[in-house]
């Protein structure tokens, strides 16, 4: 294991530094992301002042704000690009520089995304906890923050994170039948995005529809970190949707193994 | 030391037929054609051997060093390395061979050269102290200090072909394979490359196996060469060999005002040969002249031709690979016709 540890340490390292070359880009990518926090915080506020009530859903206007700048830390935190990454590599043939090395596929593909993440990830996180626990503090005029909580937000995460980076490495699979991927990547971010619960909460979706959603993979993905966070789950609710996710990592992983064993052969480089 | 055994590979490809609307029919109704990339290929390599393998482009030599290096599967048949099945046991097989694809590379684009050493050294577990003797060691042979502190990106092509060159030495691998490692490079660096790839052959009795369109590459590095067209093994031999018996064919190439050049020279009948050992073009005022050397030294095709017209900007050009290979392929196809 430590053996193991030591070969994919130079993948993170190598990560954050390219992080560090593109420094204009990230910061621009993560200020859009900002400011996209901010259109949404305003469309709410406009349908909670229209409808003149204080709750809708469970959901009060302050835990509503809580909610959206939570919802975007997390998605930061969780998200993963390797289906585009496994995608384009398969289209421009560098896939093979990929395979002649002594390492696991998928293995290289996680700790080089970690790196590329965790200085996104500390640049992110006290900032947007702190302001998230001022608007707490503003609006019900004590300290909600629970240390409990978010031990156990953070742990949710990675468990969230290798539930997106194992279903993004079967995802990005796909491109070794159909060989480009940029449509259909575009294609299941949305929809992702809101069986994720990251557009609107899933508490306000018809009952039904919000169970089926509930159990989905996805909803693990971004909306059962959040609510641990915000304290709405506990007890025996919280052990069950962290189990849901254990649960969804290991199946996830164990498809990317499968579908990693079926689609080499079907390998085909393009371009020399 | 390397086996292959009837290895075949074949690809589906879907077809496209022209114009909008056959962009439209394909969208729905995807029609696909199985191509054979590698028909049939067997071959040996003995141990600390340098073999070139050469053929035309898409004669499917960078197919079979991708089954070779175990990213592609075989359709069918069989290769061993190390006494390895490289899809089978990919993991441990790339562990002892270094893979240079010309075109590609495996260096962090992004990243200053030194690190791509360092990933490297963790992934192929290479010891602290055999790290840095090597690292003395490539440094010499390939010259890589002045950029190894430059990111990848910035590298000129001959820069980061030797970096290639050298990423693959690291680990010290049995057996390296080279696809096209001198293309697009400037005779310097391409000197400077061969040497290396000689260098590392004789003190490590590293196993090599060369593809390129360089005939020179082959020349100052391998004994014997295989040559492959259409997916199929056309000649397996020496280099000897191969000139004496292909290798004859030369190039004359001139320029002239002289009108109707074929008729005013008549080799054929000056030098009393067939038409088959000597063909002329023309276009326009430029002729060229192929003949083989060895029924018509080269002395005697210039001071003849000079003697006759008038002559401006003249040379001799050996036939390149592709000629040799064509020649090839066709006298292949005929000895079968004839057995």
């Amino acid at each position: 294991m430590k053996r193991k540890l030591k070969i994919y340490t130079p993948f993170i390292n190598a990560g954050i530094q390219e992080t560090a070359t593109y420094r204009v880009n990230w910061i621009f990518y993560m200020l859009g992301n900002v400011l996209a926090c901010f259109v949404s915080y305003f469309i709410w506020k406009a349908v909670y002042t229209s409808s003149g009530e204080s709750s809708m859903n469970g959901f009060t206007m302050p835990q509503m704000v809580v909610y959206i700048f939570l919802m975007y830390l997390t998605s930061t935190m969780v998200s993963s690009d390797s289906a585009y990454l496994i995608g384009e590599e398969i289209r421009d043939g560098s896939i093979a520089m990929r395979l002649v090395k002594p390492v696991s596929f998928n293995g290289t593909f996680l700790f080089q995304e970690i790196g590329n993440k965790l200085m996104t990830i500390c640049v992110l996180i006290i900032p947007l906890v702190v302001g998230v626990e001022i608007v707490r503090v503003v609006f019900t005029g004590s300290v909600q923050f629970n240390f409990i909580s978010f031990l156990l937000y953070l742990i949710s995460c990675t468990f969230a994170y290798l539930i997106n980076f194992f279903f993004n490495i079967c995802f990005g699979f796909i491109a070794f039948i159909i060989k480009y991927l940029w449509g259909v990547n575009l294609m299941k971010n949305c929809i992702v995005g809101f069986l994720s619960g990251a557009i609107i909460p899933l508490a306000f979706l018809p009952k039904p529809l919000e169970q089926v959603f509930l159990f989905l993979p996805f909803s693990s993905l971004n909306y059962t970190p959040v609510m641990i966070y915000m304290g709405m789950y506990s007890g025996t609710t919280l052990l069950y949707y962290i189990c849901l996710q254990i649960f969804w990592v290991v199946a996830f992983w164990g498809m990317s193994k499968l579908f990693w064993r079926i689609c080499v052969k079907h390998l085909s480089v393009q371009g020399g | 030391m390397i086996y292959v055994e009837n290895l075949r590979k074949e690809f589906k490809k879907t077809i496209k037929e022209p114009g909008l609307l056959g962009s439209f029919k394909s969208l729905f109704h995807p029609k696909s054609e199985k191509i054979v990339a590698v028909d049939d290929i067997s071959f040996e390599v003995p141990e600390g051997e340098i073999l070139g393998f050469i053929g035309p482009n898409g004669a499917g030599k960078s197919t079979v060093i991708k089954m070779l290096t175990g990213i592609l599967t075989p359709t069918s048949g069989k290769c061993t390395i190390n006494g390895k099945n490289p899809t089978v046991d990919r993991k441990s097989y790339v562990k002892e061979i270094g893979v240079v694809f010309g075109q590609r590379t495996q260096l962090w684009w992004d990243l200053p050269l030194r690190e791509t050493y360092g990933v490297l050294k963790e992934i192929y577990e290479v010891p602290e102290d055999r790290y840095h003797k090597r690292m003395a060691f490539l440094n010499e042979v390939l010259d890589l200090e002045s950029f190894i502190t430059s990111p990848v990106r910035t590298l000129s092509l001959g820069q980061r072909m030797r970096a290639d060159i050298a990423a693959s030495l690291l680990h010290s691998p049995k057996v390296l394979f080279l696809d096209e490692p001198t293309i697009g490079l400037d005779v310097v660096v391409k000197d400077n490359i061969r040497n290396a790839i000689d260098y590392i052959n004789k003190t490590e009795k590293t196993t090599v196996i060369l593809t390129t369109h360089d005939l020179a590459d082959i020349e100052t590095l391998s004994k014997r060469i295989v040559m492959i067209d259409k997916g199929q093994n056309v000649f397996d031999g020496t280099i000897s060999e191969l000139k004496s018996k292909y290798g004859q064919i030369r190039e004359l190439h001139f320029d002239t005002d002289t009108a109707n050049v074929e008729q005013a020279l008549a080799y054929a009948e000056h030098f009393g040969i067939s038409d088959d050992v000597v063909t002329t073009e023309t276009d326009g005022k430029s002729v060229k002249v192929r003949f083989n050397s060895s029924v018509v030294p080269v002395s005697d095709m210039l001071s003849y031709t000079l003697g006759k017209i008038n002559v401006n900007d003249i040379s001799v050009k050996d036939a390149d690979i592709e000629e040799i290979i064509r020649r090839l392929y066709k006298q292949g196809v005929q000895d079968e016709e004839k057995a």
